[in-house]
């Protein structure tokens, strides 16, 4: 056996024992998730793994439910009037949903950032950043420090720096945005939902963020709804391709390797999806 | 590649003036407009001075006659589509000018009337010893302007907090109970004031639980202010986006800091409104006062003790006096209550204004 083909074979193994890999170290993992609105029912059994340290994407068209189960991962789902759910969602081995659970925990330690940039108009930049902490009541003394290192994370500090005092209102759409991710990073999620994050940038601002994704990776676990299948290949580690039939719930169609399901997947549906032939 | 300007250009560019273009008319448009300004406005003149048609009843046929006037400008203008917009705009300027002059001739009069009371002691000294044919140089209605300002503390110390607790109740708890709690405030808001005086005077007044006193009025005018602030706080709160509740849920805040630290600061220009408009309400109700606070000519600082004055109670005793110098005592209290308001709202819109920390 030439040196090669062991290669092939090893990767072969690996992807042929990935799940059980993904789901031993996984920090994050949907068991059939399922959501309703009332009676419609928008999501069906979905299962998905989120390996410690990783980025995620669920791509997918319009109106198939990455939106609604990103926010079953940290308990915004029930916040909506009508909003039902059934399965779990184990976060470091055990159900956020649990009776003993409570959701103020659970999302300080799983964060999100939404797709419409929402500083606190009432605040400052450097109030903005800070109101994690306040709002959680965390007590923290190093303000200053997580100032600077947050909005450094999240690309915003050099634009910022001289007028931490302003109206975060002050600030462009792109700006804003980056000021919320730095929001959220101060108080130090270990899972960070990013919900089409990059929706209403600039390509500049976008690469930026996508550069604080990769950063962030390294010490946090990642998931992220996007449109743009190009920012997928770019971020992410695994992809999730969600997608619904017609006066259907949502479901997962295949997951993998970023690499897998853009360069090698398995259902018809996701390759005319990647490769831009519908959706 | 880079652009050059020839001498010749810059200049023309440096020459170049500010016009309007779409101000530009043609000399059919200025005409029209001006047969339809000249025409109503010399019937009006003639019919004013030539005859016997009484001037109020002139301006009422002036409208409908200016909205003629400009129908026929516009549609030889503009055709058929210029009609309805020209009627439309004369009855939109017709209305605000006639609110405007309405507004201004109460003013007028009362800054004109209420001025010939104004002097230092009207504005420091109460109305002891003092009958209605006194001579306007004695008394003075700083007992009443106190009451009014005692008792209307003391209604929004009680309204507010209750308002806004209610008005989030609504909008933010989102209870079981809320189109329960909203019908009760909105039919609580169609309370007649004298209502609001009676309930504190059966209830607290006869049964001997408190003294006819200031407190009482503020209890009745707490009643009369607290749909109005809750109405409106519940209001503006619904106005703060969901984004902004869910962002905050998101980065582990409780539900009672989401509302304390994202919701009400967003809000704030909007609650002040919310408590001035509550003060608006009451500030110049006379009937419920009647029944709970009295009168009392000396300066009252008890509010729990002794009837006291306020001003609407002070105007309502004096106007009616066949004294003259008894009602321009009232028209004095009149401007005292307006300009205490107005000094009321612009200290609050100061202090309401958005300030960022």
């Amino acid at each position: 056996m030439s040196t090669a083909e062991f290669e092939q074979d090893v990767v072969a193994l690996e992807q042929e024992f990935e799940p059980a890999k993904v789901q031993g170290r996984a920090e994050l993992e949907a068991r059939d998730i399922s959501v309703w609105f009332n009676s419609r029912k928008v999501l069906e059994g979905v299962n998905l793994a989120f390996p410690k340290n990783t980025v995620t994407a669920l791509i997918g068209p319009s109106g198939c439910g990455k939106s609604t189960f990103i926010r079953t991962l940290n308990r915004l789902h029930e916040l909506l009037p009508g909003a039902a759910l059934a399965g779990e969602v184990l976060y470091e081995g055990e159900d956020i949903y649990g009776p003993t659970k409570d959701p103020v925990h659970i999302r300080l330690s799983i964060g999100m950032v939404f797709q419409k940039p929402n500083p606190f108009p009432s605040m400052t930049i450097r109030g903005n950043v800070l109101s994690g902490l306040k709002l959680s009541g965390m007590k923290r003394s190093n303000h200053d420090e997580i100032v600077e290192q947050t909005l450094t994370s999240a690309g915003l500090w050099n634009e910022v720096k001289d007028r931490l005092g302003h109206a975060a209102g002050e600030l462009s759409g792109g700006q804003q945005q980056r000021l919320v991710i730095a929001r959220a990073l101060a108080v130090q999620p270990h899972v960070l939902l990013m919900d089409e994050p990059c929706s209403a940038l600039d390509p500049a601002s976008t690469l930026k963020i996508e550069e604080t994704i990769r950063e962030l990776s390294k010490d946090i676990t990642i998931v992220i709804v996007t449109h743009n299948m190009q920012q997928a290949v770019r971020v992410a580690d695994y992809t999730a391709f969600f997608l619904a039939a017609e006066n259907e719930p949502g479901h997962v169609v295949e997951q993998g390797r970023t690499t897998e399901i853009f360069g090698n997947p398995q259902d018809q549906r996701t390759l005319d999806y990647v490769n831009g032939r519908f959706g | 590649m880079t652009t050059t300007f020839d001498p010749d250009t810059l200049g023309a560019l440096q020459l170049q003036k500010k016009t309007h273009p779409w101000r530009k008319r043609t000399t059919k448009f200025d005409v029209s407009v001006a047969i339809a300004v000249a025409i109503p406005l010399a019937v009006v003149i003639a019919l004013l001075l030539f005859s016997g048609v009484p001037g109020a009843m002139v301006f009422v046929i002036y409208l409908p006659l200016q909205m003629f006037a400009s129908g026929c400008a516009a549609l030889a203008t503009r055709g058929k589509r210029g009609i309805l917009d020209s009627v439309i705009i004369v009855n939109a300027v017709g209305a605000s000018v006639f609110t405007f002059v309405v507004i201004i001739s109460v003013l007028w009069s009362l800054v004109t009337k209420g001025l010939q009371a104004l002097s230092i002691p009207f504005l420091t000294q109460n109305s002891t010893y003092i009958s209605p044919s006194t001579p306007l140089e004695y008394g003075g209605m700083a007992h009443a302007a106190l009451g009014t300002l005692l008792i209307v503390t003391i209604s929004a110390l009680i309204a507010v907090p209750i308002g806004i607790a209610t008005a989030i109740y609504i909008t933010e708890v989102r209870g079981k109970a809320v189109p329960y709690v909203r019908f009760f405030v909105q039919s609580m808001s169609g309370v007649p004031s004298v209502v609001a005086g009676l309930f504190i005077l059966t209830t607290l007044i006869l049964t001997g639980a408190i003294n006819t006193s200031a407190f009482a009025g503020g209890l009745a005018y707490a009643v009369l202010m607290l749909p109005t602030v809750a109405r409106t706080a519940e209001e503006v709160l619904r106005l703060v986006p969901d984004d902004l509740r869910t962002g905050a849920l998101a980065l582990g805040s409780t539900r009672a800091r989401t509302v304390l630290q994202v919701v009400l600061p967003a809000a704030k220009t909007g609650i002040v409104t919310a408590i001035i408009l509550g003060v608006a309400r009451v500030i110049g109700e006379t009937a419920p006062l009647l029944m709970t606070a009295g009168k009392n000519d000396a300066t009252v600082t008890d509010p729990f003790s002794d009837p006291i004055s306020t001003l609407p109670i002070a105007i309502f005793e004096n106007v009616a006096q066949p004294y003259p110098d008894a009602v321009t005592r009232a028209w004095g209290a009149a401007l005292i209550l307006m300009v205490m308001v107005a000094i009321l709202f612009t200290v609050a819109r100061l202090l309401g204004r958005n300030k960022v920390k």
